[in-house]
């Protein structure tokens, strides 16, 4: 396929040049991610996890290839230390130099992150140009949660393929927001590999909110791995996008563990948000919680596909997975496809999905009290979104969150995009 | 100020209302009553502009306006007000966003400047009073969770908050324990003025002993087949519908 090729003529001819601005631990990975990716090639919707997603298309275009590690202020919390040949941060202090054990990365390092599994991981690992690190030592509570900016600008197409490695180790506590921003109205491609490592008892939650505009084409591929009583939350909040892929793989390993996956998209225009999830009961008395809600409007297209895997021999699982869908107009489409997979016989389970319009008596009471039909509407949208929000455990984001979800919904009735 | 002539109306491809007259004049409250199916809460539904019902033939003014050429909350904002027979819950919409949006907007269409955050909680405060509203209920969602009677206390809440001219009372009156019918009634009659008018949908008398209409109309298939004053009331209540029908 000739999308593929491009990537793989680029990754031969200008080896030197990714190699010699990137460190170590990422070069030694390459040859192995070029070798699976060429084997791969970009999954055609044939592919179960991609029949939402057209991904050759969206990896087509000519775009520029970042090259240098992102420009990163010294002292910032999101600071890389990797620009400075040290490849962590130590967010619990972040003005102190790295306290984390120096093999760590080279021991993780693609270890969730299988590169012969899946193609975009492949690609992400032959062209990686930047690595974060955050790392809280055992029993550390990181007070504050660490937040890291995206924010794309460029004057011409620009990709860009990054990494981030989460470390709690046992015990320790964190809260990690990601904000996928654009400034600049241009083509851009990303690939995001995340891997996270929840320790025994650790708990690590992880917001990924995304902000960008039509032209902006996402692909995450998160990884998280729960030891023994760990607890995960993961958010994949999507308020705009172009194309946006988030890809969620847990494995909950470890006896009573937990995984709870949030996840909201409001799309208009011609946005397409896709979330497959994977969460992969190991061990016995492990929970999950999955909520993923949509806002489908104009022509826009979403994708949920949830599958809850429990093996035999994770007995006492309990597990609930929920999809709800509002489609707001008659050309928005809407894909839901909740999979349960049990193998143990002593296990609490529960899956559904359900895909509907603006309930006509609510709107309609709203209306007979003055309130006009788009501002009943948006109303009620709100309030459907409301619900994912208001399950994030951390409160000072669910203010902000709300807010942005009012604006974001102003803005779509006022805009017209479907009118023009 | 409401002027109904010939009115006609349909849901779902079936005629309902097969040609309403009715006038209402500042200050007065009428009486509708009827048996289930009569066309009692089609008629309020067509008043309101629920899009679910269709207007064959016939006119509405209210205020001298063309009625039927408004939106629904257009007609909010004239000042018409359906106290609903089922008050809908709305999940996750709280009922200080919701009356906010809808005061708002009214004070928009008014021509008024948005009534500041503080200005407005009071009101609500006040007006809560009214008919014993817990805060508590204020602020949840709005009618979620909320028993038969809260929600039929919110409708007279709303309406308190809303100051409409024209207030359509849908059934208020089903589904309520004696205390609190009593705090229902006596709430709207609190809000009476010499200006605003009701129409009273109703099967029993007892919420009629509290509101005293002026006018009370009987509506049987679609038609009022028999006006009259207090009397008429009190003599359905003691022999039923069928003399109205046989009479008329």
């Amino acid at each position: 396929m000739k999308e593929t090729a491009q990537y793989i003529d680029f990754f031969r001819s200008e080896r030197q040049r990714i190699d010699s601005g990137s460190l170590p631990v990422l070069n030694a990975r390459r040859d192995e991610a070029a070798a699976a990716f060429e084997r791969l090639g970009f999954p055609s919707q044939k592919v179960e996890r991609y029949k939402y997603t057209d991904v050759a298309a969206a990896f087509a275009p000519n775009y520029g290839i970042q090259l240098q590690n992102a420009p990163s202020a010294p002292g910032a919390p999101s600071d890389l230390a990797a620009k400075a040949g040290v490849p962590t941060s130590s967010p619990s202090a972040a003005s102190t130099v790295d306290e984390a054990p120096a093999d760590l990365v080279s021991r993780l390092y693609g270890t969730l992150a299988d590169v012969n599994a899946d193609a975009i991981t492949a690609l992400n690992t032959m062209l990686v140009q930047d690595l974060l690190l955050v790392h809280v030592p055992a029993g550390t509570t990181r007070e504050h949660p660490v937040q890291i900016t995206y924010q794309l600008h460029s004057s011409a197409p620009l990709m860009q393929n990054r990494r981030l490695l989460i470390v709690a180790e046992p015990g320790a506590r964190v809260q990690v927001i990601l904000n996928e921003k654009a400034d600049a109205q241009q083509d851009f491609l990303v690939t995001q590999v995340t891997e996270v490592f929840v320790g025994a008892g650790a708990q690590v939650e992880v917001y990924d909110i995304e902000s960008t505009h039509d032209r902006f084409h996402r692909f995450h591929q998160f990884f998280a791995e729960v030891a023994q009583d760990g607890r995960l939350t993961h958010t994949a909040f999507t308020l705009a996008g172009g194309l946006s892929r988030n890809q969620t793989d847990v494995r909950l390993s470890g006896q009573g563990a937990s995984a709870n996956l949030l996840g909201c998209a409001i799309t208009d225009g011609c946005q397409h948000v896709d979330n497959n999830t994977l969460i992969d009961h190991l061990a016995p008395g492990c929970r999950s919680h999955e909520l993923y809600k949509y806002v489908v409007d104009q022509q826009s297209t979403g994708a949920f596909a949830g599958r809850v895997l429990v093996r035999e021999q994770a007995q006492q699982t309990d597990s609930e997975e929920r999809n709800a869908n509002l489609v707001c107009t008659d050309q928005a489409r809407m894909w839901t496809q909740p999979m349960l997979e049990i193998y143990a016989d002593d296990v609490k389970c529960s899956h559904g999905s359900t895909v509907g319009q603006l309930n006509a008596e609510a709107l309609f009471y709203m209306r007979q009290r003055g309130i006009s039909e788009p501002d009943a509407r948006m109303l009620l949208k709100q309030a459907f979104a409301a619900e994912v929000i208001n399950n994030i455990p951390l409160k000072a984001l669910q203010q902000r969150l709300h807010i942005l979800v009012e604006k974001r919904f102003r803005s779509c009735e006022d805009c017209r995009l479907c009118k023009k | 100020m409401l002027e109904i002539k010939n009115l006609h109306a349909t849901i779902g491809g079936k005629e309902i209302l097969k040609g309403i007259d009715l006038v209402v004049r500042p200050g007065e409250i009428h009486a509708l009553m009827g048996q289930n199916g009569a066309g009692k809460s089609t008629l309020s539904n067509v008043l309101v502009g629920n899009p679910s019902y269709t207007v064959t033939e016939g006119s509405i003014r209210f205020n001298g306006k063309d009625l039927l050429a408004m939106s629904p909350d257009e007609r909010a904002h004239e000042g018409l007000f359906l106290s609903f027979q089922q008050p809908v819950e709305i999940p996750g919409v709280s009922m200080v966003n919701f009356m906010r949006a809808a005061l708002n907007a009214k004070r928009k269409y008014l021509g008024l400047e948005p009534l500041d955050a503080g200005s407005f909680l009071k009101l609500m405060r006040e007006k809560r009073k009214i008919v014993e509203l817990d805060s508590k209920l204020t602020s949840r969602s709005v009618n979620e969770g909320f028993s038969g009677g809260e929600k039929k206390r919110n409708e007279i809440f709303q309406m308190a908050m809303l100051e409409p001219t024209l207030s359509i009372l849908d059934e208020t009156d089903s589904g309520l324990d004696v205390d609190a019918l009593r705090i229902v009634a006596e709430g709207f009659n609190k809000l009476r003025t010499p200006e605003t008018s009701a129409i009273v949908i109703t099967h029993y008398q007892r919420l009629l002993d509290y509101l005293k209409p002026d006018i009370v109309h009987v509506l049987i298939d679609g038609r009022i087949v028999r006006t009259g004053g207090p009397g008429l009331a009190a003599e359905i209540e003691r022999r039923g519908f069928d003399w109205v029908r046989e009479e008329s």
